[in-house]
């Protein structure tokens, strides 16, 4: 029989000589985050595939508006898995200790992540239909969109990230915030090639 | 062996519980109404069998409740630790079995009762289309005859006894549940688009007779007011009911709009209310009320005090009601489907 | 048995009281925020409940007119639901957890006190909408169509809405932060399966809120851009689905029934074994008892939906019935608990036996509803309405008002007054069951819910009218409570640090503990660290359980390997 005794330390509040699982809890906040996230979103699919299936007919965008941009949004899709992997690079570069790679990858995630912000509302500025034009356009933008506002959110993450790098503030042994970040930024990537599929692919 | 004390303890439980019982002896004997149909006869004999399981596990587990605190009560001063169970795994076993096989045959009870509920007969004896609409419910017939209601009153839905009644549900607006506690049978009216059909039901009333009926499913502040009776009787008494009603059917007034001195222009606006709530008229003459339908839903103009009611309006038209000559004073206006939420004074004016 | 002599409010240094209870991050002082802040929209809602009873106490409409009957049940059941009954038990959660476990606080104190603000901030926006034109009236449940712009125009609604998705953000935060300091914060020695009870239902309830309340938000979302950007989701003229509301409510409502119930149940699960001084009979067979029902609460929210026509019956009705397995092994267990036990009749034990009493009734009722076949007679009449206020009243409110009893001594330093306690709860007890058991025969005999008003010849007055006196006697009941908690805390008897005889480690520091809990904590090998402390090994020895404390040791040293295996992977 073993006894461990343990002591909390006031000021961090942390219980040293821990004997649980070695994720920073940190990281793992954002994994809960993140899995209420893929729930929100199962939500969203959920309306969307219900509204198609129960459509009469065509379903698509409404009579008389553009049809959808496959080509653009293919692009967008590539801008923004290219970003999954600048953003990898990141944290592998941090993980050895380069913080200057960091700050190099960071910045051109984020440029890769304002590029398909704006791509998409270019997008939207020719479509020619709106969120009250039927229920394929309310479901429509409802996706993309709140796609859209997660993809911001992952950029003013990274924008925090490349001003505290440029700070100096992380090292190989210190860089949670990193790995969050790029986990959401990930989670983010998936979630736009299941509403790509979903939307351009499955017509 | 009971402890010492242990009589007057469950005197003083037996006390308190004493008003728990009064409660579920005025709560009365915990049935559903009579039923009136067939597959409400197949749904009481399914709830007496549950009921009989959850009587005998209601007083299984209070009984035990109410003799563990008598029986196992800690006497003052008695320090010492009962024996230390943590668990017996043939014992969960046995009491997660006893359960499931209870629910187990609920279920497979009440899939077979749902079979006779669900059943559905290849030509019913009459197919009545309602529609539920806030506040009231239009029943149509096969016949060519509509009845309709005005809020608050029970509409009639007349039917044959002995033959199976099918009842189409359909909506006009929000959700609304056709609901006959008798029949022991309830279903949601919701307008489903273009894409699904509408709900069935279906139900062979066994006993001529009166049955109350209203809306189950939250609909606004007309809620209360969707009312309705089931009007059950003998087939010959059913047809010469409905050849009666079909005579009765008036053919709607003509338009004289351009005859009257006096025409008030009302208006019934979306959301279901009056673009006003005090019009005026004079004393003494016949005058119009030009009512336009702006809303989504029918409407109507009706004047209680002299029993006058005008044909229902359908969404985006309008039409002109001719009002017989009225005396001076204040008289109350409203649209009888409905009178919760559009109301209004009409002023007569020497 | 560990002692601290740290003062409480050592960290204060003479700040004002006021801004120290608005920033503090301290999850005691979030705890007692959220149980203060609960049980005022408690009183808030109840007195709407009283409207409600009033109105109903005889036929024809005496106070109030339909439109306002309507918010009163709208808002009763909203603020209810959402800002008591979930809050409060989040707030006992706030202030045990940590303690249960031997950690110095929760994993992310200050998004545990952005996670309370919201509360009120949301709270105060949705009763808001009786400022602006009226509150919203269409039913907690806020059923599309009904729910719609054209239906319902008035703000209160969208208020409502927004109110809801603050609070639903606020539990999804809160959720969080209870899994991240479970599975974090464990002191050493604490493995999962030594951890209480009361810690397991707050996990599992955790997970079903991180589950289930993102699907709600996205619905009131959807249901927001219909109302006010045209959208059409729910609009069946322009090809969307009204049933599809329905869907999405009731994935989450349902979840939302366990999430209300689970910590409840494990409130319970504390209490019986203290006061019968017996361990939890099973406490493994109790742990799975609780997940299963987490799991089995994803699949069966159509169970609400029977009468839509819009529904599989079988396989609802089928996953169901299937939920009185693991809840019929938890009664039983509790029961198996007090057999032979020791028991003392303190108010958390009364309050406790309560739950047992009335949520079987819950449970039973529960059953018979979801038989399609009975459920087409009873659903949306107050039969519904009994059921689930033997749930949520019988169950989680009697739940509540144990821990507040069984706790109140730990988080004060004071006791509460023992005749008052029992004053309350036989008040309380009688009174719940005046107003809601006659509820029972009013929905057998067809008495629809949310109706302002019944014809006299319907024969429901009587019955509406004990209902009505019975919640009366609930309202007087509080009274009681209320002295008692201010009288104890300005003269109340002091606890010491374990007033009960305890089996877990919140007993282990000082009454109210210092701001980090534990000075020092005792040797944890069993889910009753405490218990072992004062009694010895010998009673685990006697009841021949030698070698379950031997395989949780087993159970810890693996821990540790995975830990490793865990640290390399991922660095």
């Amino acid at each position: 029989m073993t006894t461990r005794t343990a002591t909390a330390d006031p000021h961090t509040g942390h219980v040293t000589a821990h004997g649980q699982s070695a994720m920073p809890t940190a990281l793992l906040g954002m994994l809960l985050f993140i899995a209420s996230e893929v729930m929100f979103f199962g939500g969203l699919f959920a309306t969307y595939f219900n509204a198609r299936a129960s459509a009469a007919g065509e379903w698509g965008p409404p009579a008389g508006a553009h049809e959808l941009d496959i080509v653009l949004a293919g692009v967008l899709t590539a801008v923004l898995i290219a970003s999954s992997f600048t953003m990898q690079f990141g944290v592998w570069a941090i993980r050895r200790g380069n913080i200057g790679q960091l700050r190099l990858w960071t910045g051109i995630t984020l440029i890769l992540g304002v590029a398909f912000l704006l791509g998409q509302l270019y997008d939207y500025s020719t479509l020619g239909f709106g969120l009250a034009d039927g229920v394929f356009g309310t479901t429509f933008y409802t996706l993309t969109g709140f796609h859209g506002a997660h993809v911001f959110g992952g950029t003013v993450g990274l924008t925090i990230l490349l001003a505290r790098a440029m700070r100096g503030q992380f090292s190989a042994r210190n860089h949670v915030a990193v790995e969050a970040v790029s986990m959401y930024w990930h989670f983010v990537d998936v979630v736009w090639i299941a509403v790509f599929s979903t939307i351009y692919l499955l017509r | 062996m009971p402890h010492p004390g242990a009589r007057s303890r469950a005197r003083s439980i037996v006390s308190a519980g004493a008003p728990l019982l009064v409660v579920l002896l005025l709560g009365g004997c915990l049935l559903p109404p009579d039923p009136k149909t067939e597959a409400g006869q197949d749904v009481f004999n399914l709830y007496v069998v549950v009921l009989a399981f959850a009587a005998v596990v209601f007083v299984g587990v209070e009984g035990f409740i109410v003799y563990a605190i008598v029986r196992y009560r800690r006497q003052p001063g008695d320090n010492t630790l009962p024996e230390q169970h943590h668990g017996n795994t043939k014992v969960e076993i046995l009491w997660t079995a006893i359960p499931s096989v209870i629910v187990l045959v609920l279920f497979i009870m009440s899939i077979i009762t749902l079979g006779s509920v669900e059943a559905r007969s290849d030509e019913p004896g009459v197919t009545i289309e309602v529609t539920a609409k806030q506040w009231t419910w239009d029943f149509s017939y096969p016949e060519g005859v509509t009845i309709s209601g005005r809020s608050g009153e029970p509409t009639e839905l007349p039917v044959p006894v002995g033959e199976p009644i099918r009842i189409v549900l359909h909506s006009a607006d929000v959700n609304h549940a056709f609901f006959v506690p008798q029949f022991l049978i309830k279903r949601d009216a919701i307008d489903m688009g273009e894409n699904a059909s509408p709900n069935e039901i279906e139900f062979v009333v066994t006993e001529a007779g009166t049955y109350a009926g209203q809306c189950a499913e939250f609909c606004g502040i007309g809620h209360k007011d969707m009312i309705f009776v089931v009007n059950a009787m003998p087939r010959a008494d059913y047809d010469a009911h409905m050849a009666a009603l079909a005579a009765s059917e008036t053919p709607p007034p003509a338009a004289g709009g351009e005859d009257c001195a006096t025409t008030i222009a009302l208006a019934a606006e979306e959301s279901i209310r009056f673009d006003t709530d005090s019009i005026e008229a004079p004393e003494d003459e016949d005058f119009c009320i030009e009512l336009t339908n702006n809303d989504i839903v029918e409407h109507n103009v009706g004047i209680d005090e002299i029993g006058f009611y005008g044909e229902n309006v359908a969404p985006g038209e309008s039409i002109t009601y001719v009002i017989p000559a009225m005396e001076a004073g204040e008289y109350t206006f409203l649209c009888t489907l409905h009178p919760q939420a559009m109301v209004g004074v009409l002023t007569v004016t020497e | 048995m560990a002692t601290t002599t740290l003062d409480p409010r050592a960290d204060t240094y003479g700040r004002s009281w006021v801004l120290d209870w608005l920033t503090t991050v301290d999850h005691k002082k979030i705890g007692i925020l959220y149980i203060v802040n609960s049980f005022i929209f408690f009183f808030a809602a109840g007195i709407l409940a009283l409207v409600i009873r009033s109105e109903l106490a005889v036929p024809g409409l005496q106070f109030v007119d339909v439109e306002t009957y309507n918010q009163a049940f709208t808002m009763h059941g909203t603020i209810m639901i959402f800002l008591f009954v979930v809050p409060v038990l989040s707030g006992f959660g706030n202030y045990i957890v940590p303690l249960q476990i031997g950690a110095p606080d929760m994993a992310f104190p200050r998004i545990n006190a952005l996670s309370f603000w919201l509360l009120p901030l949301g709270g105060l926006l949705i009763f808001s909408g009786y400022l602006f034109g009226g509150a919203a009236a269409e039913g907690w449940t806020g059923y599309a169509p009904l729910a719609a712009e054209r239906f319902s125009p008035g703000v209160g609604t969208d208020l409502w809405i927004i109110g809801l998705t603050l609070v639903g953000t606020a539990s999804i935060l809160g959720a969080v932060n209870f899994i991240a300091t479970i599975f974090k914060m464990r002191a050493p020695g604490m493995t999962l399966f030594r951890m209480p009870i009361f810690v397991w239902t707050m996990l599992v309830t955790a997970v079903l809120i991180l589950l289930a309340t993102p699907v709600l938000a996205g619905g009131l979302i959807a249901l927001f851009i219909d109302r006010n950007y045209g959208g059409s989701f729910f609009d069946p003229s322009v090809g969307g689905n009204p049933i599809l509301w329905q869907h999405i409510f009731w994935f989450f409502g349902h979840p939302e029934v366990y999430i209300v119930i689970l910590p409840a149940m494990g409130v319970v699960s504390e209490i019986i074994p203290v006061f019968s001084r017996k361990p939890l009979f099973g406490y493994k067979a109790f742990v799975f008892a609780t997940i299963a029902i987490g799991l089995l609460s994803f699949s069966v929210w159509a169970h609400h939906m029977f009468t839509t026509g819009q529904v599989l019956l079988p396989f609802f009705a089928f996953m169901t019935t299937l939920i009185g397995i693991p809840t019929g092994v938890k009664m039983f267990n509790w029961l198996a608990t007090m057999w032979r036990g020791k028991i003392t009749l303190a108010t958390p034990m009364l309050f406790a036996i309560g739950f047992l009493a009335m949520f079987l009734i819950g449970g039973i009722s529960g059953v018979m509803l979801g038989q399609p076949p009975i459920d087409f007679h009873l659903q949306d009449t107050y039969f519904v309405v009994a059921h689930l206020h033997y749930v949520f009243f019988g169950g989680s409110v009697f739940g509540v008002f144990a821990a507040a009893y069984y706790w109140f001594p730990k988080m004060t330093g004071r006791m509460l007054n023992e005749p008052l306690g029992k004053v309350h709860f036989w008040l309380h007890f009688i009174g719940f069951n005046l107003t809601f058991f006659p509820h029972h025969q009013l929905g057998l005999s067809g008495m629809p819910r949310r109706i302002a008003d019944y014809s006299p010849d319907a024969g429901w007055t009587i019955l509406n009218l004990i209902s009505t006196v019975g919640a009366f006697m609930i309202a007087v009941s509080v009274l009681p409570f209320l002295i008692n908690v201010v009288a104890s805390l300005i003269n109340g008897e002091p606890a010491g640090d374990d007033p009960w005889e305890g089996n877990t480690l919140e007993w282990a520091t000082t009454s109210p503990p210092p701001p980090y809990n534990f000075d020092r904590l005792p040797p944890i090998h069993s889910e009753r660290p405490l218990f072992y402390l004062t009694h010895g090994h010998g009673h685990a020895v006697a009841a021949g359980r030698e070698h379950e404390v031997e395989e949780a040791e087993e159970g810890a040293d693996e821990d540790v390997a995975g830990d490793v295996e865990k640290r390399e992977g991922l660095v």
